[in-house]
């Protein structure tokens, strides 16, 4: 008897022990992203979506010496002013090289208004899904990822720009954060590959 | 008498914005020495000598590309980049498909270097030995050419809006001559390099453009420029900037003139960039005491009126073809289209019916529009038949497209029109017996080319005209003065034309309704003036023909002939003191004027006549 109760418990313990396993699993993903972090300009860690609870946060990924994402600095300003607090929008840079003093620099020269992070180890890169700058990428208020790539359909190609745009998937993006509609597809934007900055 | 002879030259200027399909990669049929793609790609060894070669001289700071290329941190940060976009042909700027004809300085990387930086990025973008590293290209900083012995700058900036689609704009300079001066070189520093996508100077020998600036020294907007000249003196030189362009003194012999009232135009293409611009350009004056020896012209080969592309036409031909009356030679090429030419192609056709391409762009963009100079001169024997082949895309896979759904597009000079111009420089040779200017038969018979083209072409009869009257075909010349009244009636410059041809001829009295419908068209057209004041001179009728040169002087007070006239047409009328004045007057703006001198002789000698 003695020996069949025994018996009987190790398949528990063992059912127990694969869960408790499977939970490690789950959880190791996240861990190293944890572990990055974007930066305020002072320097600070810092986390957008800690400081917007119940709001959409936008992201867009710019770079200073990227033609094409300079090019849009006026069109970002202004979507961003349009939807004033009710998203919570953010400028990253994701550029080691791109100093505090050289990002503020730009966003003066540029016309920027609004708040810039630094993504040196690309850990909002990754968590936006996003390849190259410039991209936005639009998490709703939940904080779930509804749409990452292009602002507009301005760039077909390098070189190859509309007359102007006929898409507007960014703006689109936001108002499906907004408003529970569907988002746009996810669609890729043409300019510098942030890859070349690991 | 002055005869005006205007040549009218529409000049293009260019500009862009993003042209045409995706660009394939193409087929680079050059015979490129193949060597063989290293099994390890560095950038010391492998990546640099092209960068250095066809990158550098604008990838480095201050110059128009967005970032530099000058060392492997600069490449690496911009790795995949670099590989994508020369896979894409899209870097280094260079259109034309390799040809027999070379161009100097080309800027087209063969296939095998193209491969390079694909495996180059693949294996990760190594750094490799330092001693495989060349030195860095060194360039001169500041002006190109040294320092220039004359800097002349754009009186006011413009400023380029930060956003918004592409600008042309247009500054004038005037010129700082005393005297008349060659130059062997202009160099343009066109300010904000980065904005600015190409640049072209128009000689402006008649000061017509400033009617077009809203306050002097403003400037004025304007893709296309229309100049005019009032001489026989053509437009002969390519003046032109576009991003890393290494500027070249002109060829021995072609320096060009500048005249005290000569005006430069510079036409510039504009792209946002994301912030606000001042853009305030500079022109760096290089002259030489060697007046032109040999006088260059720019031909235009051109079919506008072919040009009405229905919505949608992705194949829309255009062509015009023309046959050179004396031997040139070839020294430089300027295809031009807007937005929605897609393949430009140029051929010459040889007297033995051998042909040539002398240019082929499959792919336009008119972004990176550019002259195109010869390596070497190409000689085309007189009967040598050019031929332009332009086919535009006006449907909505032109991304180009600047209307969107696609409309019906015709000729016009705004970046939402059309053109379908070829410019040529050529260089005639010589006449053998030296009786005639050759660059004068060639414009007559590119007259008479564009009459066939188009029976009422206002300018082709007033140049062709023109070119009659100078080589003394007058009755010819006076019938094309005709056409071209008749087709434009209310135009002064051909009215006055037609009226001093016919003074020429001595129809007098036909002359002067032209010359009086010209001062209607144009109340300070000081050449109709003259020419209606000598007309009735001619007529005895002293009294209006003193009122039309004193009209001629307040308009150009230092004409030493109108001076004359008038002291001429007051003696006639008894009024020798005032008459005398004139004479002297003359005589102080041109002391060798031979009819002032013995009018005033004359006068002096009967000193009683001066009591009246």
């Amino acid at each position: 008897m003695h020996r069949a109760s025994l018996t009987s418990q190790q398949p528990l313990s063992i059912f127990l022990s694969l869960v408790v396993a499977a939970l490690i699993l789950l959880k190791l993903p996240s861990s190293p992203t944890a572990q990055k972090t974007a930066l305020h300009l002072d320097g600070t860690p810092a986390d957008p979506f800690l400081a917007a609870s119940g709001k959409p946060v936008v992201l867009v990924f710019v770079r200073t010496d990227c033609p094409i994402s300079n090019r849009y600095a006026p069109l970002i300003q202004r979507i961003s002013s349009q939807y004033g607090a009710k998203v919570d929008f953010w400028l990253v840079y994701p550029s080691r090289m791109a100093s505090a003093e050289k990002i503020r620099q730009h966003e003066r020269d540029y016309g920027y208004k609004l708040p810039a992070l630094r993504d040196p180890q690309h850990a909002l890169v990754t968590q936006a899904q996003v390849r190259v700058t410039p991209e936005a990428a639009v998490f709703d208020a939940n904080h779930r990822l509804l749409y990452h790539g292009r602002i507009d359909d301005l760039y077909v190609d390098f070189g190859h720009a509309r007359p102007a745009a006929t898409t507007h998937e960014l703006d689109d993006a936001i108002q499906a954060a907004l408003s529970g509609k569907t988002p746009p597809h996810n669609m890729p934007g043409v300019g510098c590959f942030i890859a070349d900055l690991e | 008498m002055t005869l005006s002879c205007r040549s009218v030259v529409a000049c293009l200027l260019g500009f862009s914005s993003v042209a045409g399909a995706v660009l394939a990669q193409q087929r680079d049929t050059t015979t490129q020495p193949s060597s063989p793609v290293p099994l390890q790609v560095t950038f010391n060894r492998d990546i640099a000598p092209i960068l250095f070669h066809y990158c550098s001289r604008c990838h480095r700071p201050g110059e128009g590309g967005p970032f530099p290329l000058l060392t492997y941190a600069d490449a690496k940060a911009r790795a995949r980049q670099i590989a994508a976009l020369t896979s894409k042909r899209f870097m280094p700027p260079w259109l034309p498909e390799p040809q027999e004809l070379r161009f100097a300085d080309e800027l087209r990387l063969s296939n095998e270097q193209i491969a390079l930086f694909q495996k180059w990025v693949e294996q990760g973008a190594l750094e490799g030995v330092p001693a495989d590293l060349p030195p860095a290209p060194q360039f001169a900083p500041g002006w190109q050419l040294g320092r220039p012995d004359e800097i002349i700058e754009a009186k006011k900036p413009y400023t380029l809006p930060a956003s918004g689609s592409d600008m042309y704009w247009n500054f004038i300079f005037r010129t700082p001559v005393d005297r008349k001066r060659w130059l062997k070189a202009i160099e343009i520093r066109p300010g904000e390099k980065r904005v600015v996508h190409h640049a072209n100077i128009l000689v402006d020998r008649n000061q017509s453009a400033r009617r077009q600036e809203a306050e002097p020294g403003a400037g004025f907007p304007g893709m296309e420029l229309k100049i005019e000249s009032e001489t026989f003196d053509p437009d002969s030189h390519f003046l032109f900037w576009k991003p890393g362009i290494v500027p070249r003194p002109e060829p021995e012999g072609m320096s060009l003139r500048l005249d005290t009232e000569t005006d430069l135009v510079l036409n510039m293409h504009l792209q946002p960039s994301g912030k606000t611009e001042k853009i305030q350009p500079n022109l760096g004056l290089y002259f030489t005491d060697k007046p032109a020896t040999l006088f260059p012209l720019l031909l235009q080969l051109e079919n506008d009126r072919q040009l009405d592309i229905p919505p949608g036409e992705k194949h829309f031909l255009v062509t015009d073809e023309f046959t050179l009356p004396v031997d040139v030679d070839l020294l430089a090429i300027y295809p031009h289209a807007h937005y929605l030419g897609k393949d430009l192609e140029a051929l010459a056709t040889l007297p033995d019916g051998s042909a040539k391409t002398l240019i082929h762009i499959p792919q336009w963009d008119l972004n990176w529009q550019a002259v195109y100079r010869y390596a070497d001169p190409v000689p085309l024997p007189k009967g040598t038949t050019i031929s332009m082949r332009y086919v535009y895309d006006n449907s909505g896979e032109n991304l180009a497209n600047p209307n969107d759904p696609p409309r019906r597009v015709v000729a016009g000079n705004r970046s939402s029109d059309e053109m379908a111009h070829l410019w040529l420089q050529v260089l005639p040779r010589a006449s053998s017996d030296g009786a005639f200017d050759p660059r004068m038969l060639l414009q007559e018979n590119m007259a008479r080319h564009n009459l066939g083209k188009n029976p009422t072409d206002f300018e082709a009869h007033y140049n062709l005209a023109a070119m009659l009257q100078t080589r003394g075909a007058q009755a010819e010349a006076i019938q094309h003065f005709e056409l071209a009244v008749h087709l434009r009636p209310q135009d002064a410059t051909a009215n006055n034309a037609l009226g001093a041809s016919l003074l020429a001829a001595g129809r007098i009295g036909e002359a002067i309704p032209y010359l009086y419908a010209a001062l209607r068209a144009q109340r300070d057209n000081f050449d109709a003036h003259y020419n209606l004041a000598n007309a009735l001179v001619s007529q005895d009728r002293f009294v209006e023909a003193i009122e039309h040169y004193r009209a001629a002087i307040r308009l150009h007070p230092d004409d030493a002939n109108a001076e004359a006239n008038l002291g001429g047409a007051l003696a006639e009328t008894g009024k020798l003191s005032e008459a005398k004045l004139h004479f002297q007057r003359a005589l102080r703006i041109n002391p060798n004027h031979k009819l002032a001198r013995e009018n005033l002789e004359q006068i002096t000698r009967e000193p009683k006549n001066l009591q009246q």
